[in-house]
């Protein structure tokens, strides 16, 4: 099934609260995965099962802490019985999910992958500042900025109906995130603003959101969750696809321009130990990253444990080491590692204690590499991963003179 | 450059390039001797982590030997090595560092006169290339 659900009172996250809890309600879902604003304020998700707590919910929220796919790797890897989880997914969350599932860390059974338009994200510092800014330019609770409020639909409180207020307006004004400088790194050279795999697929990119929303299911898990629904059937309206061809042009240049600049100064072997060279050997981008998946990092094993004695012989090869050691070793083959199956999400950049443009570079090299076998990460289910297989006929000149 | 001696570390296949390795050897095959062979079970278990800490430790130059397509003892690691290095390739062309001082070749067991040639092609075109940009980098 596709086609155009009605928005109900001018709410577009309202009327998703309400699509959320009838599932809920229903019994087609137990739980879903959701991004909700805690009390503290934090811009985080919530594994929301009862339909009575949906107003806590932000479902068009635009902050990201963490790629999604990195909680569903925690929480769906083992078997499970008798409960069925949705999870609303931005494109690049969908993306990770679909490759750790090829990577065998995450079983679909119990899940229904609820895909969701993406116009761009904030980091989750801080989102709660642009909420409500602390110097009093707060929307007015009352009337909104841009949008209209409407009473019965609002929670009553003040900080989830201006959170409310600020994400309908983010949809609403979706033009204006083509080229919002303040979106989060990735987002702004991301290409994927509506998901590729999908069980349901819910979008309003080139679509008025006050009036309507675009539904589609790709399977029957999807189907089973539309069912009831009143949709207006119908193939993409040409205006959503249009706006997303244009938009997937204008983030394309965004990233040509950026890796333009990150060539100038990060190709070669002085300039890349010069990109990675405030790196602490923290590994944060590798345990945040949602598709980096092995439970222990190479890098964290014995095998990287040396002896005060190996450290001197290595030392005494060049006469001197940067301690803490091997930091450019480290990203090199991260990149070996995962490159294949890299979505971009930007996250490990979000985490760098130091700064370092992690997101251009990987934009780059994950292309590239992608590019090499005609994949692209997260793309489709059937896809098998490049690594894990191979062709007789191929690469003939490799190994050759 | 005449006088600098390139120093490669190879990884061979202990099924094929490390026996053909021993053959060009028994045979008293004349080849220079600037590679230190390090004998790994197959061609697919060189992890570019090795490939890498050789290079950043200032190795100027990694040879990897595999069996021939089809000739694999595990039926298919070379293949998968195969597709490994074209993606190494691509990563070392996609930040700008020499792919070409990384080679991976086919030997076998038989072609002890291949080894010796490979291994004195690859020294000549590593000295032709001068020391790896590693080589004093103690920063990296």
């Amino acid at each position: 099934m596709k086609g155009l659900l009605k928005t109900r009172d001018k709410n577009p996250e309202a009327t998703l609260r309400e699509l959320f809890a009838g599932w809920l309600k229903d019994g087609k879902l137990s739980a879903i995965l959701v991004p909700a604003m805690s009390g503290s304020g934090a811009a985080t998700m919530a594994l929301i099962s009862d339909p009575d707590k949906i107003q806590d919910t932000a479902p068009l929220m635009p902050a990201m802490a963490v790629n999604a796919a990195s909680v569903i790797h925690d929480i769906a890897k083992l078997p499970a019985e008798g409960v069925k989880v949705g999870l609303l997914l931005r494109p690049c969350e969908m993306r990770a999910v679909v490759e750790l599932v090829k990577l065998r860390q995450v079983l679909l059974d119990n899940l229904v992958l609820i895909g969701i338009d993406c116009p761009g994200t904030y980091k989750s510092a801080g989102f709660r500042d642009r909420v409500e800014p602390s110097d009093g330019t707060c929307e007015d609770a009352e009337q909104g900025v841009k949008g209209s409020r409407v009473q019965g639909l609002q929670d009553s409180n003040p900080r989830t109906s201006s959170l409310s207020d600020f994400d309908n307006n983010h949809v609403r004004n979706q033009q204006e995130q083509y080229d919002n400088p303040d979106l989060r790194t990735a987002c702004q050279l991301c290409e994927y603003a509506k998901p590729m795999v999908f069980d349901v697929a819910i979008g309003f990119l080139g679509l008025n959101p006050d009036e309507e929303l675009w539904v589609e299911s790709a399977n029957d898990k999807g189907a089973a969750l539309l069912e009831g629904l009143e949709v207006a059937e119908g193939d993409e309206p040409d205006k959503r696809v249009k706006y997303l061809e244009e938009l997937a042009a204008k983030r394309k240049a965004n990233a040509a321009v950026s890796i333009e600049e990150l060539n100038k100064e990060m190709m070669g072997p002085d300039n890349l130990v010069r990109y990675f060279a405030d790196c602490l050997n923290c590994h944060n981008c590798m345990n945040v990253c949602p598709v980096c998946y092995c439970r222990e990092c190479f890098f964290d094993s014995d095998s990287f444990m040396r002896s005060l004695g190996e450290h001197v012989m290595i030392s005494k090869r060049k006469g001197m080491t940067r301690m803490p050691s091997e930091t450019l070793l480290f990203h090199l083959t991260r990149m070996n590692h995962m490159m294949m199956s890299c979505v971009g999400c930007g996250i490990c950049e979000d985490s760098c204690p130091v700064s370092i443009g992690l997101t251009p570079l990987f934009k780059k090299v994950s292309r590239d590499a992608q590019a090499e076998f005609d994949y692209v990460s997260g793309r489709s289910l059937d896809e098998e991963l490049p690594l894990t297989t191979f062709r007789e006929d191929e690469f003939k000149t490799i190994g050759e003179e | 450059m005449a006088d600098f001696e390139p120093r490669i570390v190879g990884f061979l296949c202990n099924w094929c390039t490390y026996a053909g390795a021993d053959l060009a050897g028994t045979s008293r095959m004349q080849y220079p001797p600037n590679m230190r062979p390090i004998r790994v079970m197959c061609s697919s278990s060189v992890d570019s982590v090795y490939i890498l800490r050789a290079l950043l430790e200032g190795a100027d130059g990694v040879f990897i030997g595999g069996c021939h397509p089809g000739d694999c003892h595990y039926v298919s690691g070379n293949y998968k090595a195969r597709r490994r290095m074209v993606l190494f390739n691509s990563i070392m062309r996609s930040v700008g560092l020499d792919q070409d001082r990384v080679w991976l070749r086919w030997i076998s067991a038989a072609e002890g006169r291949k080894f010796a040639n490979t291994v004195t092609e690859m020294t000549t075109a590593i000295q032709e290339k001068g020391p790896s940009e590693f080589r004093d980098k103690w920063d990296v």
